[in-house]
């Protein structure tokens, strides 16, 4: 029995012996004969590792038919870099790297950054493409390590740049949202980074509770735009002539469905490509539709007929003496032409645009009633989903002098930011009520669902009543006034409004040679689909806004009619001619 | 006195032996699900970010494309205005509400 036992435990020492002298054989190889291979290797692995690869959700452009678009995603390829301590020919490496990889650095930075010999990792090339990346891999050059790279990648280029927006470095090492729906939605946008090297049963005894309900597929998804691709291109593509034409310092528009609030497009020129961020001018990567205020000029003024007709201070049959100019607390207020038109009804004010008859309105609503009304209408921020947005400046409507009404009444003294301005006029164009205006209508959560943002928010301004009597009033400059008739669509009402603001200057005072055009419209009249807001700021050599903004403005209409198919609201019949 | 330790009629440690080899197996097998679970989630997330990434780049061709249309002066390319608008009742109309 004992000498079974002692032959028993020799046999387990001889196999515990055995064992060793395998993992010791094992070692010997590992780390003496293919020590430097794995090093290498981990060397590769912690630099690569540590950041991991960057991940972040899509922003999507919604096509009219309901297919999505990316407007933001991710690209994926190589990046390149370099060992300086195991880079054994430098030169011949730089040859063979920019030989492939037209991205990378310069000659002399390449052997300056070889030669730091205290460095183990240095990246040299970016975004190369797969079929690049497998080219360099194969050539095996010792010391040059090809990893795989993912980024932001914007397949617009430009298109819709300042409202999607950019990622870049914060304070830590992690790319996060800076501008536009980047930044707004970043909470949502942003990866945790851990989700792709999951461990399921690790998970399981960990955290039982998280894989079950995981908070992070709660709340990180992707973001679903209402800008529709085609119609911002078109917008993008008419603004940019208009600003190219007439050398204006900024140029920009918004379309809107009136009655949701949910904008098609939005663009202002001059923008930038979101896939070349090197040699851009900090200053055009904010969105000016909700960071700058402007004083509107005469866009203002159906604004101000609205809320008289919404008070009962005015009806549409009331007539007034229009004597051209007015002094008014000892400042001269005159009509664009200093013409008198005598005795006329309040469509002539919109009609023909009379600074003097959008005086008058302003007198009969009186003070309060002014203050009221366009305190609803701009005294707070829209409520947009982009970041930095600007409030009006109203500090006229805290004064008592007459003339700062009248002033605003036709929208001097008055600035506000073109998001604002939309939002307002939507009012008209929507029977009296303002409603939010929005960029995104949905978020798709990783989990799978999709949730649907509420824009609900909407406060009324004006009756129903004030506001179609107001659009009667714009439909008529539509048809008669612009571009003497020309303008009209037998088969469609379209209701307009021209605006020409003197530009302010540094000290107080206005500018006579120097402008601000803005033009508003929206249609069908009595039941709209589109609004449409446009601006061109300091444009050279040219005075009024309809020598500008009027063939933009009719452009953009008849391809929403077109693109849209909206179907005729008058004139119907089977043939029409052009 | 009797035998204080239990008596039982079959040897313990074949049974133990079998149990311990049948959960060194079964642990070696999770580990192995484990690891292919986790190299599979790495390759179709892997392969899903590289189509995404390809669907990015014709969704690119088409929005340059559009951009070319709409830069497009139809004038300049031998065509003409429509002489007349005909209108006719569409079954399926596009819509934004």
């Amino acid at each position: 029995m004992r000498a079974q036992f002692r032959s028993r435990i020799r046999f387990v020492l001889a196999a515990i012996v055995l064992i060793a002298l395998l993992i010791l054989t094992r070692l010997y190889f590992v780390q003496i004969v293919h020590g430097e291979d794995y090093a290498q290797k981990a060397d590769r692995q912690f630099a690569s590792g540590s950041s991991g690869l960057f991940d972040r959700g899509a922003i999507y452009f919604t096509n009219k038919n309901g297919t999505l678009i990316s407007a933001a995603t991710l690209a994926t390829g190589f990046l390149v870099a370099i060992n300086p301590q195991t880079l054994a020919d430098p030169e011949a490496a730089y040859a063979a790297i920019a030989t492939i990889a037209s991205t990378t650095m310069s000659r002399s930075d390449f052997l300056a950054a070889a030669a730091k010999k205290n460095l183990v990792y240095v990246e040299v090339a970016h975004h190369l493409s797969d079929a690049d990346g497998q080219k360099l891999s194969e050539l095996s050059i010792p010391g040059v390590q090809v990893l795989r790279e993912r980024w932001r990648y914007y397949p617009g280029g430009s298109l819709a740049a300042q409202s999607i927006g950019i990622v870049s470095y914060g304070s830590g090492d992690t790319l996060i949202g800076q501008t536009g729906l980047e930044a707004v939605y970043d909470g949502t946008l942003t990866r945790s980074g851990d989700s792709l090297y999951k461990n399921f049963f690790a998970e399981l005894f960990s955290n039982v509770g998280n894989l079950l309900v995981n908070a992070k597929d709660a709340r990180e998804g992707d973001i679903v735009t209402t800008i529709e691709p085609e119609v911002q291109t078109r917008l993008e593509y008419d603004l940019a002539k208009v600003n190219q034409l007439y050398s204006s310092r900024g140029t920009g528009g918004i379309i809107m469905d009136p009655a949701t609030g949910a904008i098609l497009a939005l663009a202002s020129y001059p923008t930038y490509d979101e896939n070349d961020l090197q040699n851009v001018d900090p200053a055009v990567l904010g969105n000016p539709l909700v960071e700058s205020v402007h004083e509107f000029g005469s866009i203002m003024k159906p604004l101000t007929m609205a809320s008289a007709l919404d008070a009962g201070a005015v009806t549409p049959q009331t007539t007034y003496d229009d004597t051209g100019c007015i002094t008014v607390s000892g400042a001269r207020i005159c009509n664009w032409d200093h013409k008198a038109r005598g005795v006329i009804p309040m469509v002539e004010i919109i009609k023909q645009s009379l600074n003097v008859g959008a005086s008058w309105v302003a007198t009969q609503l009186g003070q309060e009633k002014f203050r009221a009304y366009f305190t609803k209408l701009f005294g707070q921020k829209t409520g947009v989903d982009l970041p930095a947005e600007s409030a009006a400046l109203l500090g006229n409507l805290s004064t008592t002098q007459q003339v700062n009404f009248d002033n605003m009444s036709f929208g001097q003294g008055i600035a506000v930011t073109p998001m604002q301005m939309i939002r307002a006029l939507g009012a008209i164009a929507n029977g009296g009520v303002m409603v939010t205006p929005h960029l995104v209508s949905a978020i798709r959560l990783d989990s799978g669902v999709t949730r649907t943002l509420v824009w609900n928010q909407t406060a009324r301004v004006f009756s129903a009543t004030a506001a179609r009597e107001t659009t009667t009033m714009m439909d008529a400059l539509f048809d008669i006034t612009l571009m003497h008739g020309a303008a009209r669509i037998p088969t469609m009402s379209v209701a307009a409004k021209t605006g020409t603001a003197q530009l302010p200057t540094p000290t107080g005072g206005y500018y006579t040679d120097r402008f601000f055009h803005s033009f508003t419209g929206f249609f069908p009249s009595y039941d709209p689909r589109f609004i449409i807001l446009l601006y061109t700021d300091d444009p050279q050599h040219v005075e009024y806004a309809s020598e500008t903004l009027d063939t933009t403005f009719l452009d953009l209409v008849h391809f929403l009619i077109n693109y849209y198919q909206v179907p005729p609201d008058r004139g119907f019949s089977t043939t029409t001619p052009v | 006195m009797s035998n204080p330790r239990p008596y039982f009629s079959f040897s313990l440690v074949p049974l133990l032996s079998v149990t311990a080899a049948f959960l060194a197996v079964a642990y070696i097998g999770l580990i192995a699900v484990v690891m292919g679970y986790a190299t599979m989630t790495v390759e179709f997330s892997q392969s899903v970010k590289n189509d995404e990434a390809s669907v990015a780049t014709l969704e690119s061709q088409y929005l340059g494309t559009v951009a070319r249309i709409e830069s497009l002066d139809y004038r300049a390319a031998g065509y003409a205005a429509p002489i007349a608008k005909i209108f006719v009742p569409s079954s399926s109309m596009t819509a934004l509400r």
